[in-house]
């Protein structure tokens, strides 16, 4: 009854051939059109999937700074270009098309990954290629590639200093820990430097309890269950060392709202908590609960109402799907890293990477922060200021304590 | 420092003589300085309450709330006053004169610990002065969480001046907490008695420390009255822990319901895989927000009744949508289920994608209205959640509706006989294609109405329906294509176990488990718990 | 009707299709030699074949046997987790570095069932035994049990989302959602050298064409007869003295040997292996490749499969917000119109229109086109 005929295959094999060979020649052909008198930068932050409700929005940051650099007169003479796209949520994905990004494209640095599994994945890539990528996120640290620009805080100077506010008098004099993460590379590592460095102040290992959700995981009632039979236990204050990403952060809080737990009982330190997690809530019954970065919407000084008034404007102009009233620490972190890369290559006077990374050296800028935010020699880290903000009722954090200068990063944790 | 020593001497003054007044500028400048000092005078004003002037607890009264709710605004210049943001302008609180401008300043940030003295101190001041009874019973049980940090003679006061008998009784019996640890032995087992009373983890801690205290060794009354009350308090825990699994195991269940009851209808009646069914739930969430919109736009006064207001709008929205996808590609594909569901992939991956290029791929902002916030303690450490139990209650009615159409409308019987034997329905006059095409649409109709509900509990975003499939996939297959109480019977079995194992292996096993669990039994069993009779699919 | 099936999925096609990957892989040669491809191309070809060589495995069991497996990332998981445990092993063994997550897991040394697979002999043993042993309960009970069509299309799916769900997890010990990455050494070559990507890609596109050419003997033979026989009418051959069972759980671990076999292909090439190569969407997008080529004709698998994978890596590039909305509608049109996938579009637009006009878009002929 099927008449495939030989002609009928030589079409269909040739319909394929063809789908083949243009698809990968194409994307020359199609962005070759841009001038020749720019420089490209690639953005490798997800607008689908688990991830995009938050890391989305860090392209549109990407491309303000860049816009204003451009502004200004661009870098080198050449004006800045930034290629984004979408790798989905999906990790081999962030890999492939960084790969694309740099040995197709020849993009000068690229920009991007939140969660540490991304950036797991990026890294061979970049350092196969010898590209440079900037990664906006607090991390776990105990990394140090030469191809990698930690702008952000490893755990040493931001998520000590807040445990260490929560274990002290004038904070909750903390006994006890609940450590509830997300099962992956973040949390772990946290909780176990956390581990070692409750074991280093004489904390008794009955003192904490640790637990991981998968990534996405939403029914938090049972834990919620288990976090308050762990508060009534005897032994002092307890604390919940929040290590949840992307959409569990809600879920878990809209199940403490409801279980009756307040901050003045068991308080929240939510290490990735932002201003944007907080956006679907009602916040009244959450006050008090605390998260810690380098970077707070409420941080006082010029710098950060300049970055304020751009962002509304870029996202009222643009028609940005995102809130112009909403900045979060990862979005400045972006922002430093646009400018960073724009003045090291300025005094490089190249856009190579070894010349570029060789001028990192001295390097500072004003964040909007409002710290002095340096680079050193020393390695690809970036010092920045330490906040810990307090939950109020408007869907933000007041900043309840914030280092008096920019501590000098540690990459390598001692307790590990 | 000479303001602090006169503030301690004007309570120590008034502690003793009774009713002198409150030194008002120095406490509010306590409460703007440091944490320390904020704290210092929050004890200070605390031990002072019972003694205070009626002029003066409402003078308190505004100053707490005034920091909790950050209307308070502590002057940058020593020398303006401490103000407090009115509705219009602003007031000297001091004085309560009114004042020409806000003082130059900002409202302080309250440490944690703060936090709770703060929060004590205004549960204290409303017992003593809130005008409503069910402010101060509300207040009192704040309190009696910490009875041991309120001063004793704060409850006294309380009680001489409640007008409600029986708040008064409650008021004098929490006040015996405080006896806990005193020497009287009679008023120690009266206490240990009255703590029993909050049958909790907390408390069964609180008591069972009680055990290593001398007087539990020598005083053969207070041993018995610790045993007992640890008795009781374990055994209501142990009765709250069943019934918090039975309910969590019940709430699971009737998400797990939702979800899948409309493919139950879908897949019996036609064979259908319809992959896109977990997209009909983020529809149905997403004209819940829609509708939610509306109301906040046009009618303000209802917004809080969005998700009743919304039933309609959610089922027939996507019902419409299901009876589109049934009449131009389903139609096509009845004697190809593998196509079809294929087919359905690809509208669940074309659904996603427009949604998200329409509103974007960030959580929605779902009102938490106040009948699904919060919830209320049953037994032990059992609370019942009211936004679960708003779950339950929408799934006990869709079931209702649902059985009532299937086995008591004109439609219905339709259904069933074309579930049972298309070509006989066909036969004997039903339109199946017809029948085919509404029931297409009653599935999606359904499924819409899952996103209802689940729009309290879930994030609401173009992913969230990937999250449901395979789950509702296992319940239909579990239960027994194309019936209702095998759906039912299933999604009860999957939660409970679900629940009962969560607590030991964690979610993620839980879930392998039971996954494994339904794989094994299908080998076994392949038509799952009832097969309705009629032609084999 | 069945010999007509057989002569598509032999002769010139087939010949054709061979004639292409031999020409690749002569470019892939002049790779090695320097003057061909750059490395990134090269690196795109070797994950096409991966991917042509995984919809083959499908098509062995869904086009001829008539079996749906959504299931079939799990055999090429169990192939790319083992070979990700043997790169990681053999990279230890010559540059002394520690995998990531057992450092972030806090393990000191690799646990025993590591053991050896830094050989890479033994790591494709253990691959294929594994794959093989675990296709063949799976199948056995199923097929036992009579299990087929939708059902067990919803049991596979069901089994590869726990099997996501469990390497999600860290405790499992498998890299938990990192999964495995950071191999540097592969076979004595340096990860990502264009020498290196071109030998892979070359490995990849060879053992497609000799998977290409032992499937075409499978199921030219009195075997495929008996296997499309099976796919149309199970119980009829039954009844005439075939064991089915043993048939189908015969085929289904073929297929799952050349799934696996895809998987230690394909890992090295995107130099990371993790949970989501076992998410559910995957193995369904493997069926999807495979519609849209052509079911039942191993040429037409490996067609959609290098098609649809080659759109999908520029348009998840060039145009990320448009792919999705392509795929969509590739496979609607495909349903609907193209029961045949690609090689109906190659019989001409006026025969399908006449036949369009005859018998309304429904009734396409769906025995041929069902299950």
């Amino acid at each position: 009854m099927t008449n495939f005929t030989r002609r009928s295959i030589i079409k269909a094999a040739g319909v394929a051939g063809a789908g083949l060979v243009l698809p990968l020649s194409a994307p020359n052909i199609i962005r070759s059109a841009r001038a020749a008198d720019t420089v490209k930068l690639g953005c490798l932050f997800s607008s689908s999937g688990t991830m995009a409700n938050i890391e989305g929005r860090l392209n549109f940051v990407v491309k303000m700074a860049a816009d204003e650099i451009n502004a200004a007169g661009g870098v080198n003479g050449k004006m800045i270009d930034v290629l984004t796209s979408d790798p989905a949520s999906d990790w081999p994905l962030y890999a492939q098309i960084g790969k694309q990004m740099l040995q197709q494209e020849g993009v000068a640095a690229l920009f991007g990954c939140w969660t540490s599994v991304s950036r797991k994945s990026v890294l061979p890539v970049v350092e196969q290629s010898n590209g440079l990528l900037f990664y906006p996120l607090h991390f776990e640290g105990d990394e140090n590639s030469k191809n990698v620009v930690y702008v952000n805080s490893p755990p040493a100077s931001s998520v000590l200093p807040a445990v260490d506010y929560l274990m002290s008098d004038e904070g909750v004099s903390a006994k006890r820990f609940f450590m509830l993460g997300s099962d992956y590379v973040w949390p772990r590592t946290i909780n176990k430097q956390l581990k070692g460095y409750f074991a280093s102040k004489g904390i008794a290992e009955t003192a904490w309890k640790e637990e991981y959700v998968p990534l996405g995981f939403s029914n938090f009632q049972t834990l919620v269950n288990q976090i308050r039979a762990f508060a009534d236990e005897e032994g002092g204050q307890p604390v919940v060392i929040l290590t949840c990403v992307g959409s569990s952060i809600p879920d878990f809080f809209r199940e403490f709202i409801n279980q009756g737990i307040k901050a003045t009982d068991v308080p929240v330190l939510g290490l990735d908590v932002v201003e944007a997690d907080l956006e679907g809530l009602d916040t009244a019954p959450l006050v008090g609960h605390l998260n810690c970065w380098a970077y707070l919407q409420a941080a006082e000084g010029p710098a950060n109402e300049k970055f304020l008034a751009d962002w509304k404007g870029y996202v009222e102009k643009n028609a940005v799907p995102y809130r112009a009233d909403v900045s979060i620490d990862p979005m400045v972190s972006a922002y430093d890293s646009v400018h960073l890369w724009a003045m090291a290559a300025a005094k490089a006077g190249s856009f190579d990477v070894p010349e570029v990374t060789k001028a990192f050296d001295g390097l500072s800028f004003d964040c909007p922060s409002g710290y002095k935010i340096a680079m050193t020699a020393e390695n690809n880290y970036v010092s920045r200021g330490v906040f810990i903000g307090s939950v109020n009722e408007a869907q933000g954090f007041d900043i309840l304590w914030q280092s008096e200068d920019t501590p000098k990063p540690v990459p390598f944790s001692p307790f590990g | 420092m000479l303001r602090i020593a006169a503030v301690l001497i004007g309570l120590i003054f008034a502690t003793a003589a009774g009713a002198a007044p409150l030194e008002r500028d120095p406490t509010l400048r306590g409460l703007c300085g440091n944490a320390a000092a904020s704290g210092e005078a929050a004890d200070r004003l605390l031990s002072a309450t019972p003694t205070l002037s009626p002029d003066d607890l409402a003078f308190a009264d505004a100053a707490i709330g005034g920091l909790l709710s950050k209307k308070l605004v502590c002057p940058a210049a020593p020398t303006d006053p401490v103000a407090l943001k009115a509705d219009t302008g602003a007031v000297d609180l001091a004085t309560g004169a009114p004042l020409a401008a806000l003082p130059k300043g900002k409202a302080p940030v309250v440490s944690l610990k703060n936090r709770a003295k703060f929060e004590r101190l205004a549960a204290a001041l409303a017992l003593l002065a809130a005008p409503n009874a069910a402010a101060r019973a509300a207040a009192l049980e704040v309190l009696a969480k910490s009875a041991a940090d309120v001063p004793a003679d704060l409850f006294a006061a309380a009680a001489g001046r409640e007008p409600d008998p029986a708040l008064a009784a409650r008021i004098s019996s929490v006040a015996d907490l405080a006896s806990l640890y005193g020497t009287d032995i009679d008023k120690r087992v009266a206490a240990v008695a009255r703590l029993a009373e909050g049958e909790n983890r907390r408390v069964l801690t609180e008591i069972e420390a009680l055990r290593a205290d001398p007087a539990y060794a020598s005083e053969p009354a207070f041993a018995a009255a610790v045993d007992a009350a640890a008795a009781k308090v374990s055994g209501a825990i142990a009765i709250g822990n069943a019934a918090a699994t039975l309910y969590n195991g019940l709430s699971f269940a009737s998400i797990l319901f939702m979800a899948s009851i409309g493919l139950a209808i879908i897949f019996g009646l036609m064979g259908v895989i319809n992959l896109a069914q977990g997209e009909f739930i983020m529809i149905g969430a997403y004209v819940t927000y829609v509708v939610q919109e509306g109301l906040r736009a046009l009618l303000p006064g209802l917004l809080d009744w969005y998700l009743v207001i919304a039933i309609p709008f959610a089922f027939l929205v996507t019902a419409l949508i299901g009876i589109a996808l049934e009449a131009s590609l389903i139609r096509h594909l009845y004697r190809r289920p593998l196509m079809s569901l294929l087919a359905t992939w690809a509208v669940s991956l074309f659904l996603i994608n427009l949604v998200r290029v329409g509103f974007g791929t960030q959580n929605l902002q779902m009102e938490t209205p106040f009948y699904i916030t919060g919830g209320i303690a049953i037994v032990g450490d059992f609370i019942m959640t009211w936004n679960r139990l708003f779950a339950i209650g929408f799934a006990a009615l869709t079931l209702a509706g649902t059985w009532f159409l299937i086995r008591r409308s004109g439609i219905g019987l339709d259904i069933r006989a074309v579930t049972q034997n298309r070509d006989m329905a066909g036969c004997i006059g039903i339109p199946t294609r017809r029948v085919d095409m509404l029931a297409f649409g009653f599935g999606s109709g359904l499924a819409g109405l899952a996103g209802l509900a689940l729009s309290p509990i879930y994030n609401v975003n173009p992913q969230m329906g990937t999250n449901f499939i395979i789950d509702s996939f296992m319940v239909v297959v579990l239960g027994g294509v194309g019936s209702i109480a095998g759906t039912v019977i299933a999604a009860l079995g999957i939660g409970q176990i679900n629940v009962l194992i969560e607590p030991i292996w964690g979610a993620v096993a839980a879930k392998v488990i039971v996954l494994a669990l339904i794989i094994a039994f299908l080998q076994w069993r392949p038509e799952g718990f009832f097969t309705v009779a009629g032609r084999r699919k | 009707m069945i010999r007509s099936l057989l002569g598509s999925s032999g002769g010139t096609g087939f010949s054709l299709t061979l004639a292409a990957l031999a020409v690749t892989a002569a470019l892939l040669v002049a790779t090695l030699a320097g003057v061909g491809p750059s490395g990134f191309l090269v690196n795109i070809i070797g994950q096409l074949a991966a991917f042509a060589l995984l919809a083959l495995a499908l098509d062995l069991i869904w086009g001829y046997l008539g079996i749906l497996s959504l299931g079939h990332g799990l055999f090429f998981a169990i192939g790319g987790y083992v070979m990700a445990m043997h790169l990681l092993m053999h990279s230890f063994e010559t540059t002394g570095t520690v995998p990531d997550f057992m450092q972030f897991m806090g393990w000191k040394e690799f646990p025993a069932y590591w053991a050896g697979l830094g050989v890479f002999p033994y790591a494709l043993a253990v691959a294929l035994v594994l794959a093989g042993v675990v296709a063949l309960v799976t199948g056995w009970v199923s097929f036992r049990s009579r299990v087929g069509g939708v059902y067990f299309a919803i049991i596979t799916q069901a089994l590869v989302y726990a099997a996501m769900l469990l390497m999600f997890r860290n405790d499992t010990g498998f890299g938990g959602n990192n999964g495995m990455t950071g191999f540097s050494v592969i076979f004595g070559l340096r990860m990502g050298t264009e020498t290196a990507s071109a030998v892979l890609a070359l490995a990849s596109v060879v053992v497609l064409a000799l998977g290409l050419v032992a499937t075409r003997a499978l199921v030219s033979g009195r075997l495929g007869r008996l296997m499309l026989a099976t796919r149309d009418d199970e119980v009829r051959l039954r009844s005439l003295g075939y064991d089915t069972i043993v048939l189908k759980t015969g085929v289904w671990v073929v297929s799952a040997l050349l799934a696996a076999i895809a998987g230690m292909l394909y890992v090295p090439q995107v130099g990371i292996v993790n949970p989501r190569i076992l998410s559910p969407e995957l193995s369904l997008e493997i069926a999807v490749w495979v519609a849209i080529g052509g079911r039942g004709h191993l040429v037409g698998a490996v067609i959609g499969a290098v098609l649809v994978n080659a759109l999908k890596f520029w348009l998840s590039f060039a145009a990320p917000d448009v792919w999705p909305f392509i795929l969509s509608a590739l496979i609607v049109l495909v349903v609907l119109v193209f029961p045949n996938g690609l090689l109906d579009l190659s019989r001409g637009f006026g025969a399908l229109k006449a036949r369009m006009r005859r018998e309304g878009v429904a009734s396409l002929d769906p025995r041929r086109a069902g299950p």
